[in-house]
């Protein structure tokens, strides 16, 4: 039912598109798009090329609806290395408001996004399963969706089932949109690494460990992990490919116009 | 037969079980036989209104009816809480919905005994979770999602994208941290006597709508009357938690 419910909603965004997609975004007379969630991943697991090929895969994906004239950022955090301060997802994403692809408003500034007060934070941003669309005004699909239980986190099937679950986005952020501290691993070696936990170590732990591969992630429907965090909510089980799409992630991230 | 295993000894098992997968598999196409113990269940959405606005008969009259449809699905043997606040008048002081009903954690009317078992359960709501007392948790949120505010059949309650009526909006008369409103404006038509006059304040069981995802203070109505109710896309729904 809700598959049905899921499909139908892409159907009928799709049906809307032709009329706006190849144009200006956002929905006619609307607010153009400066927020969207990736529609495909780069596919090599935590392995993004860097903040910069992360960078890229945005502008390219934007480039596609014809939204190629902004300054896109992937709201990506790396983690401090030896002569290589952090870099915070927060602050390369300029100051908002950032509008989805139907011309909706995500979140006004920095603080509405990330809940910088306690009132702000209760409240919550507008980033829903309804408002966290791809650029080409796709719903992510997220649990209950679409699962075959046998298959559920097999990246050949999900690879070539659009529909089934997906929605564990890459931000290696911690809940106010800044990177970890160093140490421990959260954004998969600064979005280098595609490997996974030697053998015999912590499989499937969800969380940083000693010597494990890992990216934190979050929810654009606010419906996982047991918290809902649209932006860290937990880690993964490894870096490839296939890791990610264990827990339901298959290496998506949130792109946010700075122009 | 309703108390096998103290929430205690399960609480941590449950929390501490990261991944959302476990939670998702034989999650939504279960056969309704194979539902509940429902003596399992203690929280849940109405499935129906009481069907008179914002008039409720008071906090006894919501009571009332969250014991009676619990009791219709064989979960009578608890006291049922509805999850409302009341506004200080002279003599009488303000209830924090917050205080009304126990300390949780608690569990949707889906789960099931062999989830409960083999530890598959659906993470439960926390308390200061879903009011997010501190401000990480406040920024990380509950579990009290769409997927998990049921009805206590079990079944989900219409929200933003589902098939109209919605039927997403829950009244609370509450603030964002579960208490009272302090101001001299009605937030709970008159403490649930009206049916006209007034406003209530509302939250969205699908945690969608009016630019934020509040499950419990995301905007106020524009009246208490039954029709007043629905022109924001509810009908009079609210939560009911047990305090056992």
């Amino acid at each position: 039912m809700k598959q049905f419910f899921v499909l139908t909603a892409v159907l009928a965004l799709s049906g809307l598109a032709p009329s706006v997609a190849l144009a200006q975004h956002g929905m006619p007379g609307g607010t153009p798009m400066t927020f969207f969630v990736t529609s495909e991943p780069i596919g090599d697991g935590g392995n993004l090329g860097g903040l910069a090929g992360a960078d890229a895969h945005c502008q390219s994906l934007a480039a596609t609806v014809g939204a190629g004239n902004r300054t896109w950022r992937a709201y990506l955090s790396t983690q401090a290395r030896p002569g290589q301060p952090a870099v915070n997802a927060r602050d390369r994403i300029g100051t908002g408001p950032w509008y989805n692809f139907d011309g909706v408003m995500i979140a006004r500034d920095l603080a509405h996004l990330h809940g910088d007060t306690l009132e702000l934070a209760r409240l919550g941003n507008n980033l829903t399963k309804q408002s966290g669309l791809t650029e080409r005004g796709q719903i992510v699909p997220g649990l209950n969706d679409y699962q075959e239980a046998v298959r559920d986190g097999d990246w050949e099937f999900v690879k070539t089932t659009p529909y089934s679950n997906r929605h564990e986005m890459l931000t290696g952020s911690q809940l106010d949109g800044r990177a970890y501290p160093p140490g421990l691993d959260y954004t998969c070696d600064s979005w280098t690494s595609n490997r996974d936990p030697a053998p015999g170590q912590a499989q499937g732990a969800l969380e940083a460990g000693p010597n494990r591969p890992n990216a934190q992630i979050g929810f654009p429907d606010r419906n996982g992990g047991g918290n809902g965090s649209w932006n860290s909510s937990h880690g993964t089980t490894g870096c490839s490919q296939t890791a990610l799409v264990r827990t339901h992630g298959i290496g998506m991230f949130y792109c946010f116009a700075i122009n | 037969m309703n108390k096998i295993i103290p929430w205690i000894l399960i609480g941590p098992l449950v929390a501490f079980t990261a991944s959302d997968t476990a939670f998702a598999q034989g999650g939504d196409n279960m056969p309704t036989s194979e539902r509940i113990p429902s003596s399992l269940m203690t929280f849940f959405v109405t499935s129906e209104p009481i069907g008179d606005g914002g008039n409720l008969g008071g906090l006894a009259g919501a009571d009332a009816h969250c014991e009676a449809l619990a009791a219709a699905v064989g979960a009578g043997d608890k006291t049922w809480r509805a999850y409302l606040s009341t506004q200080a008048r002279p003599g009488q002081p303000a209830v924090n919905a917050r205080d009304r009903i126990g300390a949780g954690p608690w569990q949707h009317s889906k789960a099931r005994l062999q989830d409960y078992l083999g530890r598959r359960l659906y993470r439960p709501i926390i308390q200061s979770q879903i009011h997010g007392d501190t401000l990480e948790e406040a920024q990380r949120g509950s579990n009290l999602t769409r997927e998990f505010a049921l009805t206590e059949h079990g079944e989900l309650v219409n929200g933003i994208g589902d098939p109209l009526p919605t039927r997403h909006d829950i009244l609370t008369g509450s603030q964002t941290d579960g208490r009272a409103f302090t101001d001299a404006a009605d937030h709970t038509c008159n403490n649930w006597t009206s049916n006209g006059e007034g406003s209530a304040q509302v939250g969205h069981s699908d945690r969608v709508g009016n630019g934020n995802i509040s499950w419990n203070s995301s905007h106020a109505t524009t009246g208490c009357s039954q029709k007043d109710l629905v022109s924001w896309g509810g009908v009079g729904l609210f939560y009911c938690f047990a305090v056992d």
